[in-house]
């Protein structure tokens, strides 16, 4: 008999349905994309052929994922176009893409001296700099950095005493721009009785690097982390992170598009709201909420969220806390897709794209808006003009810790 | 996750069915994966207050007797769906809701009882363009909707849609069950 699915994208699954063109948030914005399908099945075969064929458009995949959530016969889309992507694209702007690639160094670099960087990237001339000699668009508003890493803030002997712990996954966001969120979730466990560790050893999750074709060095990032990840779950931690696209990364990326397994510490990996959800749904924890908390909330879903198919934990749990009247929207994308809104190429199209969104989001009204992306958060706070908050934070907020 | 009824598959039937019952009050998941062709249901469904799990499947259920439990699906993993009732419209053969294999038709998620025509023959008509048997296989439903499960029909799930057997009105099958369920 024929051997069928050869591929372990599935490729020769693809029905030519063009259900993935439809769901396709860049196709609706850009003329040029040819579109998953065209880019990824139909384009696979071609480059089979001869890596010749490797169209340059690629490059606008926003690697969101869509396709893959909608596509009926189980073809890995993205990750076809991310592995074409990583095997023949280039940097197409190479000092600019191997800077916003490599968070770890210029976050550290950039810690040592938040308030005069935090300052310096606000202004026009610097702007303008940016925009011309590096590709960095103008009209982007750079995220600020933290005076303080979170690591540096994180207290290990505050945490010393208690009888169950778990490993907390903190990633770039959180380590350099943005340490409340870690704090938040630090306090949260913490009232729920459990013990807070960090890994042994943590790097950027490699996100950034994959969407910047910088395969190798991605994947060197990777086996650090699985192996501190290894170590944690050995003692039977569970590993949480705050950040939907870290976790995805993680625990699929690194497989389909970095060729390691993590089939053993898969199942131990996951958002922070998917475990409170849980433990808070099985009464295995009862937090006290605050009898004063009212808050309007709106929830953005990530890209990332939607293919994790997890928003309904953090929906679920922001609906557990007194006093938060919950919208859920219909959901779609936001445009920035990480580092690629911040391109001088690509920031119309983000703006495009998210366009319909940020129409969404303020015609509800909201206090605030949840979602449990970074990058989200950022081009919503800036293209839509609204507070964003992590659903973790919502939540260290609602406690009642006294 | 507790929900008043669960419905698997999100196409035509289970999205009609979706939205009646959401206006009607009644709390539901629905868990989509396939060919969602059916945009506008999709929205109406979200903005009647349902949840749904898109790119998601249901992967086994767990029985007491002839009642379904709860769900477990791939996205979710050990959190599993639970509800007072469940609907099943995942559909024919393009949609897997029904596979066939050399020795015969099945539902892969419950082994709901199918019918069809024992002998393979008679699965296919010749004449192309004329009506196809295999078409009208589907889950063999009681009175009131529900499916069968190894002969015995179960307590609380219900199948809408094409997986029904028979020549079927997919949303008047639908509609049928919410008035069951409201």
């Amino acid at each position: 008999m024929q051997e069928i699915e050869i591929s372990a994208n599935n490729f020769e699954r693809c029905l030519k349905c063009d259900i993935c063109t439809r769901v396709c948030p860049m196709m609706a914005a850009n003329p040029y994309y040819p579109g998953p399908k065209q880019a990824g099945p139909d384009g696979e075969r071609y480059r089979l052929k001869d890596p010749a064929f490797y169209d340059l458009t690629l490059k606008f995949c926003l690697n969101c994922k869509r396709c893959e959530v909608a596509c009926p016969s189980g073809v890995k889309v993205g990750d076809i176009i991310q592995m074409a992507r990583l095997k023949y694209g280039r940097q197409s702007h190479p000092v600019r893409d191997f800077t916003l690639a490599n968070t770890d160094l210029v976050g550290t670099l950039a810690t040592v001296a938040a308030p005069a960087v935090n300052a310096m990237v606000r202004t026009a001339p610097v702007k303008a700099l940016m925009h011309s000699l590096f590709g960095v668009d103008s009209r982007r508003t750079f995220p600020e950095y933290g005076r303080k890493k979170f690591v540096d803030m994180f207290d290990p002997e505050s945490q010393k005493g208690f009888d169950r712990y778990v490993s907390y996954f903190h990633g770039c966001y959180v380590n350099y721009n943005f340490p409340r969120l870690g704090l938040d979730l630090v306090k949260v466990i913490n009232a729920l009785g459990y013990g807070v560790h960090l890994l042994e050893k943590e790097k950027c999750c490699g996100v950034a690097k994959i969407s910047n074709g910088f395969g190798a060095s991605a994947r060197h990032q990777a086996e650090i982390n699985a192996s501190s990840i290894r170590k944690a779950v050995a003692v039977g931690e569970v590993v949480l992170s705050t950040s939907s696209t870290c976790v995805f990364t993680m625990r699929d990326e690194y497989e389909h598009l970095l060729g390691m397994d993590m089939s053993d510490v898969r199942g131990s990996l996951m958002l922070a709201t998917k475990w409170l959800y849980s433990m808070m749904e099985s009464g295995k924890v009862r937090p006290v909420f605050r009898k004063d908390y009212h808050r309007k909330v709106v929830y953005h879903t990530p890209c990332h969220m939607n293919k994790l198919g997890w928003s309904v934990f953090s929906t679920g749990l922001l609906r557990m806390i007194p006093g938060i009247e919950l919208i859920v929207p219909d959901q779609r994308c936001c445009g920035i897709a990480g580092t690629f809104g911040f391109k001088k190429e690509n920031y119309d199209y983000s703006q495009k794209i998210g366009s319909g969104l940020f129409d969404i989001l303020k015609s509800c009204n909201a206090d605030v808006v949840a979602t449990d992306c970074e990058t989200c958060k950022w081009q919503i706070e800036m293209s839509a003009g609204l507070e964003v908050m992590n659903p973790v934070s919502i939540l260290a907020e609602a406690l009642d810790i006294s | 996750m507790k929900f008043d009824v669960v419905i698997i598959g999100g196409g035509l039937a289970g999205l009609t069915a979706g939205v009646e019952l959401c206006r009607a009050g009644v709390g539901c998941a629905a868990v989509a994966e396939g060919l969602s062709i059916h945009n506008a249901p999709m929205k109406e469904y979200v903005d009647a207050g349902g949840v749904l799990l898109s790119g998601d499947s249901v992967v086994r259920g767990e029985w007491e007797g002839n009642r379904l439990l709860r769900v477990f699906t791939r996205n979710l993993e050990n959190t599993p769906l639970e509800a007072g009732n469940f609907i099943i419209s995942t559909g024919k053969f393009f949609s897997l809701g029904l596979r066939s294999d050399m020795n015969g038709i099945y539902e892969p998620v419950f082994d709901c009882d199918v019918l069809y025509d024992a002998d393979r023959e008679n699965w296919v008509n010749p004449d192309f363009w004329g009506v196809q048997p295999f078409e009208t296989f589907g889950v063999r439903t009681d009175a009131e909707g529900r499916v069968y499960v190894k002969g015995v029909p179960s307590v609380n799930l219900y199948a809408a849609g094409e997986i029904l057997a028979g020549k079927v009105d997919i949303v008047k099958s639908a509609l049928e069950v919410c008035r069951k369920l409201k």
